[in-house]
């Protein structure tokens, strides 16, 4: 067991191995506050709107459904769907929701 | 308005069943129409059609604004038991909701028509920025990062991406992504060509000028230990379990070059990303898992394994990454909360170089193990007023171990930085940088500008 910890903290090191346990600390109070309170989830008969404000501010700020026409908004949500591994429920609904919300 | 979606059914019902009744139903006694009959048909048709393109049009302008609706259909006004006047509203809303669908649907017609608009995009982003770095001149820099993507068809799209930059005075261009993506199946997309290295979180999906918080990039994660690019092919997908989502990302690439005649002796034992003939003639192998347990969070874990080296003497590199990213909004904070960190480890396997002391330090060997990564925290109150919400306050603490390479030190830094979007991918930034070197390397604090325009 002495060896295994010596083996990790070798390999991980400092402050790796705190940054680790921290990051998994973290994820267990995320989750465990927001399935209490909202299930917001990938679940289908979401709206493409609520679907669009859930999904696409996790890696860069939303941009305004009037940003593009429909044709870009097409090419631009495969693009997305490629990068981000958008589920095709997300990738349907959240496209007609670009599509309609100008 | 009520009377003319009534009017258009109408004639489309009328106009199909009257069509559908002579194709089908031959006059009694005889089952062939004559010429005359034909014509005549032909014209009523060839009516029919032209009065219902006349009600398109109309409708068409009507829901672009360019003619008046016609005036709000009868609306009729009824005496109730009280004797009160009772005003009823003549445009009921399914009404509108069938106009609206029929609006919809032309439109998306007049688009099926006009060429070319259908499957293009041009996106990207261009940069500018000034660094005054301690015991460094300052500079002005300047990059346009062009991104073309086709839309082939539902399943295959193309994605090529230059980069036009200055460097040591002269402009270069790079080819940083040449992929073609093909959708399998709803799970599983196979990608070819030279893509963003999918075991690195940074590099994949923030280290774009217009997504990035600060003017540079973190130590370790962008130019330090993991590629930026592969050249390979690769498999992606999502999978929905329940709520949550588990998505995955399997690579085989060319290797990276192991560095053992260096013009530079700290570089000793790095490993070259760059090798794009792939020298050494090794196949780099790796992944990513992302697990997505709600929207706003991702936990990821990527690994790159890959022989290195001269084919002879080949050893093994282990690269390995983990990421978390949680954006959320918060009532409480009246604001976006943005968390992201990213650690990686770098293991290459144990190697003597310059055996036969020819370079003038060997036979030299070392534990080439490096580790480095960035966390970093952005608040965006995007619940106060005008002004204020688009500023964006962020800091980032980022480090890079190599203290027993032949590199020498440990460098670690605390980064301090104002935002201010100007649109939701246009932003000015400026950044404080205090950098901390161990083993008496000298520190190099920095202030950096940089504006970015994605578009
Ligand atoms: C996993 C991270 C991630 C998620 C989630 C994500 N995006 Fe992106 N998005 C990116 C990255 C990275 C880029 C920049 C692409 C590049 O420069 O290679 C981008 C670029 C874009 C662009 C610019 C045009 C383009 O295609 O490059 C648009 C528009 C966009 N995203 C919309 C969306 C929408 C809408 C959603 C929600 C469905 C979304 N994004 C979700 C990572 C993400």
């Amino acid at each position: 067991m002495k060896k295994l910890t010596q083996i990790i903290w070798r390999w991980v090191g400092f402050p790796g191995t705190a940054i680790v346990v921290f990051l998994a600390a973290l994820t267990w109070l995320v989750i465990g506050c927001s399935t209490a309170g909202n299930s917001a989830s990938t679940a289908s008969g979401q709206g493409g709107a609520q679907l669009w404000a859930q999904n696409c501010q996790r890696c860069h700020n939303t941009r305004s459904p009037s940003t593009y026409n429909d044709a870009q908004w097409e090419v631009a949500m495969m693009h997305m769907r490629v990068r981000a591994n958008l589920t095709p429920e997300e990738h349907k609904q959240i496209l007609a929701f670009l599509k309609s919300g100008k | 308005m009520r009377t003319l979606f009534p009017v258009l059914l109408t004639v489309l019902l009328l106009g199909s069943a009257g069509i559908y009744a002579q194709e089908n139903k031959p006059p009694p006694g005889e089952d062939y129409v004559s010429r005359a009959e034909y014509d005549k048909l032909k014209a009523e048709h060839e009516a029919m059609k032209q009065e219902l393109e006349g009600l398109k049009t109309t409708v068409r302008q009507i829901a672009n604004g360019t003619v008046p609706a016609p005036a709000e259909g009868p609306s009729t006004t009824t005496k109730s038991p009280e004797g009160k006047q009772v005003v009823t509203e003549a445009t009921s809303q399914s009404d509108l909701d069938a106009l609206h669908e029929e609006v919809d649907s032309l439109k998306s017609e007049i688009k099926g028509v006009v060429p070319g608009t259908t499957k293009f995009l041009l996106a990207g982003y261009g940069t500018a920025g000034f660094t005054a770095r301690s015991g460094e001149d300052p500079f002005f820099d300047a990059a346009f990062n062009a991104i073309f993507l086709w839309k082939v068809n539902d399943r295959l799209l193309f994605e090529g991406e230059l980069e036009f930059q200055f460097e040591d005075g002269n402009t270069t261009t790079n080819l940083e992504v040449a992929q073609a993506s093909y959708l399998l199946n709803d799970y599983m997309t196979i990608g070819v060509g030279r893509f963003l290295n999918p075991m690195n979180y940074f590099v994949e999906r923030q280290h774009m000028n217009w997504v990035n918080k600060f003017p540079d990039k973190p130590l370790a994660v962008y130019d330090g230990l993991l590629p930026e690019s592969e050249l390979g092919a690769q498999l992606r997908g999502v999978i929905p379990i329940g709520p949550t989502k588990l998505e995955y990302a399997a690579f085989v690439a060319n290797a990276p070059d192991l560095i053992t005649t260096p013009g530079d002796f700290s570089t000793l034992g790095m490993l070259d990303f760059g090798n794009l003939a792939n020298a050494g003639g090794h196949i780099a192998v790796g992944g990513h898992v992302g697990f997505i347990p709600i929207p706003e969070l991702e936990v990821g874990y990527g690994i790159l394994r890959s022989k290195v080296g001269p084919r002879d003497q080949a050893v093994e590199a282990i690269l390995q990454s983990v990421d978390f990213n949680y954006v959320r909004d918060s009532t409480l904070l009246k604001g976006l909360i943005n968390f992201r960190a990213q650690w990686v480890w770098s293991h290459v396997g144990h190697f003597i170089y310059d055996p036969d002391g020819g370079q003038g330090f060997g036979p030299f060997e070392f534990n080439n193990n490096r580790n480095g990564g960035y966390v970093q925290l952005a608040y965006r109150p995007t619940g106060f007023g005008n002004i204020i919400k688009n500023f964006e306050p962020v800091v980032r603490y980022d480090r890079l171990n190599q203290l027993h390479t032949p590199v020498g030190f440990d460098e670690q830094r605390w980064s301090f930085g104002l935002d201010y979007w100007l649109t939701s991918s246009a932003v000015i930034k400026a950044a404080y940088e205090l950098d901390n070197k161990n083993a008496g390397a000298r520190d190099q604090d920095a202030f950096m500008l940089q504006v970015a325009v994605g578009f």
